[in-house]
């Protein structure tokens, strides 16, 4: 490997370099050592990998969109049979390149033999269910069940999440079997959930989101791919406490009901997050908690003078409380 | 920013440095306490869950406590305008306290009350400019512009944010774009805010954070000349849209146009040119975006093919040019060809793989199906979609 910096520019990062040249000296790293590393620091080596990425990210949403303008406005000229095919056969040509450069199968984390692995992986799916929601829609297979090409575009996609060891698909596979139930899985699941949501709705969210919790710790539990365990968990926790928590907001009969199983449901969540050491987790649950508790605060302050003050003031001092409580929690799982 | 929070933030960036070194292998265990013990750092540095989680709940604590004092004393405008500016003032005084401590620097609070600061002191004087001292609305507008960048200048100074840069940038530009030929001055100040940051970027005097900000300058200046170079912004008079006088529709000087048409293809070019022969990404990344900005540019004007077309093909040539890029660069010799390498080095490369589902899942996750009453399948109407596209047909 040559040394030196990239042309006409000083260190990029000086502190670094700086640091590298008092390590090397301290005899901290070896010659070795310090040349790779002085090398990265002062750009002699820069990785674009996250450039790759991206444009590879651009290019499936391009190529997918086209396909989907192209199917909606000339389905017509161009005939069912030719689309459904074409998508098709792009979908297969796409699933064989990943099936033969793909690593032999494991239950533990599986290394993609390529950055693009990914993506092209992510391609063929797409068009795979691009392909069954066009046959679906053309030639009714399902009849009234039509919702259930999601059901199986799901199921697809969660088996190519595990045989190719894709969190990508994974994610996809669980948004999919989601919006099967009729459930948008968003950062922001009181807005999706919220006013008006039908009671199935949230039934299924409640469902869907204990089953891909349950997942999350068998995933860990047994070893099988506990790699995912953060993928299950974290889209479980979505629509389990965002369920939970429209009933709190939006059930004006029985929110007292919801309210209690969301405490519940929060603190064993934070509990096992604090044991676990998984912050993310232990975040839903405490926002989810804050937000139920505010609407708490709203309910005896409905009418008289100070009717939107005071609770507002309470909200700040509940906030201060969760703060304290923020602090505790991170010492705590610093300390573990 | 103070003389022991600039030693932090360098001990943070070795520090930040070790752990990629340490998480690829490439030293061990007891290597990497030896340089903590080389370069102390004293502050508490969450990660971005609790940082964010920290400063979510700090900004719960201060809206709720601003609303809940706003609606008890509201009783003519100057209270809300007093109310505005004193929480401004507490907010950014809380803000220099926990920046002075090792122990709340870094946890999220900081930032989020620097923000609110800035914001409601902007909002208080906009209040005051307009109700009191009753200004024009165009020169309320440009005496809380110079505000704007005077405040967002004086938090990115004094505490190294570059969200303060950059909005102290964009500020710039907005108030030059309010001057009389500010097309020209988005042009001349923009190259010479680019050129002016980039002599900056590794000048081992400044700040870490700082020079982050000089990197935010550089792409706010390049960012604004392509704004005023690129035809379609001249043929609509989008910066004239922000003048303090309506725009006249005047004809353009005679190759004016085809200036800013060479300028729109080239710039993006120039700057990837740059950003690969000075091997920074971020360059890298802003030629990218300006690229594709001329391309739809170009397909405005010049409509070769129907759009399903050119986003397939386009698509299709992005990811042919990025495997061709990959195997290219896998191929070379020890990985790499002129200094870049596809290998992801001492980079968190689980982490970017676990960050990039989430735009993948809110993108390219097919639409919900509608709730009960399950309504059949008609077969004329519906949604395609699965694939980003969500077309009626």
């Amino acid at each position: 490997m040559a040394h030196g910096g990239a042309p006409g520019s000083r260190d990029v990062n000086p502190d670094v370099v700086r640091a590298i040249a008092r390590l090397r000296a301290e005899h901290v790293l070896s010659a070795g050592q310090a040349d790779l590393f002085a090398r990265v620091a002062r750009r002699g080596l820069v990785s674009i990998r996250f450039e790759i990425r991206a444009l590879l990210y651009a290019g499936v949403l391009l190529l997918t969109s086209g396909v989907g303008i192209l199917v909606a406005l000339h389905h017509q000229e161009i005939g069912p049979l030719v689309i459904a095919t074409g998508i098709s056969l792009a979908a297969a040509a796409c699933l064989l390149w990943v099936a033969r450069r793909a690593a032999p199968f494991s239950w533990a984390e599986v290394t993609s033999p390529s950055v693009a692995f990914d993506y092209v992986l992510l391609l063929g799916l797409l068009l795979l269910g691009s392909a069954l929601a066009y046959v679906e829609m053309q030639f009714t297979v399902l009849g009234p069940r039509w919702a259930y090409h999601l059901l199986i575009a799901g199921v697809v996609y969660l088996l190519a999440a595990y045989r190719w060891d894709s969190r990508t698909a994974l994610g996809l596979a669980l948004a999919t079997l989601a919006a099967w139930r009729g459930l948008s899985i968003s950062l922001v699941p009181a807005a999706t959930l919220g006013p008006g949501v039908a009671a199935d709705l949230r039934a299924s969210a409640i469902a869907l989101g204990a089953l891909y919790v349950g997942a999350a710790a068998l995933s860990a539990r047994l070893g099988r791919k506990a790699h995912f365990e953060e993928v299950f968990a974290s889209a479980g926790l979505l629509l389990l406490l965002g369920g939970l928590l429209s009933g709190v907001l939006d059930d004006h009969r029985a929110w007292d009901l919801w309210l209690v199983a969301l405490l519940v449901v929060a603190g064993g969540v934070m509990a096992v997050a604090l044991r676990l050491g998984r912050s993310l987790y232990f975040a839903a649950g405490l926002v989810a908690a804050y937000i139920a508790l505010v609407r708490v605060l709203f309910v005896p302050f409905r009418y008289g003078r100070h009717a939107d003050s005071i609770p507002l003031l309470l909200a700040a001092l509940l906030g201060s409380v969760v703060l304290g409580v923020i602090f505790w929690a991170h010492r705590r799982m610093r300390g573990r | 920013m103070r003389r022991e929070a600039i030693a932090w933030e360098r001990a943070a960036e070795v520090h930040a440095a070790a752990r990629g070194w340490r998480r690829t292998g490439a030293i061990d265990e007891a290597t990497h306490r030896r340089i903590h013990e080389t370069f102390p750092d004293p502050c508490v540095t969450p990660g971005a869950v609790w940082r964010v989680l920290t400063g979510g709940m700090v900004a719960a604590i201060v809206l709720c406590a601003l609303a809940a004092m706003a609606l008890s004393v509201w009783r003519s405008a100057t209270e809300i305008q007093v109310l505005l500016l004193l929480w401004g003032a507490a907010c950014l005084v809380a803000t220099d306290v926990l920046e002075a401590s090792p122990r709340s620097a870094r946890r999220g609070a900081a930032g989020v009350t620097s923000i609110l600061g800035v914001g409601f002191f902007l909002m208080g004087l906009g209040l005051v400019l307009v109700e009191t001292v009753r200004l024009r609305g165009d020169d309320a507008v440009d005496v809380l512009l110079v505000a704007a960048v005077l405040t967002c200048g004086l938090a990115a100074w004094r505490w190294g944010s570059p969200l303060f840069t950059g909005l102290a940038g964009g500020a710039l530009f907005c108030a030059l774009a309010r001057l009389p030929q500010g097309r020209l001055l988005w042009l001349l100040a923009g190259a010479a805010l680019a050129g002016a940051a980039a002599g900056r970027l590794d000048d081992g005097r400044l700040a870490p954070s700082h020079r982050i900000g000089a990197a935010v300058l550089t792409v706010v200046g390049i960012g604004a000349m392509y704004a005023a170079a690129n035809v379609y912004s001249l043929d609509e008079g989008l910066l004239e849209h922000l003048a303090r006088l309506a725009p006249v529709r005047e004809d353009l000087p005679r190759g004016a146009r085809l200036a800013a048409a060479a300028a729109t293809a080239l710039l993006p070019l120039a700057v990837l040119a740059w950003g690969l022969g000075a091997r920074r990404t971020f360059l890298l990344d802003t030629g990218i975006v300006l690229l594709a900005l001329s391309l739809v540019t170009l397909r405005h004007y010049v409509q070769v093919a129907p759009l399903w077309v050119v986003l397939a093909v386009s698509g299709a040539l992005l990811v042919a040019l990025a495997l061709a890029v990959e195997r290219a660069l896998r191929r070379a010799r020890a990985g790499e060809l002129a200094g870049f390498t596809a290998e992801p080095l001492f980079s968190d490369e689980r982490r970017q793989q676990a960050l990039q589902i989430v735009p993948v899942v809110t993108a390219l996750t097919p639409e919900a199906r509608a709730p009960s009453p399950e309504p059949g399948f008609a077969g004329e109407g519906g949604r395609f979609g699965g694939g980003g596209a969500q077309e009626k047909f």
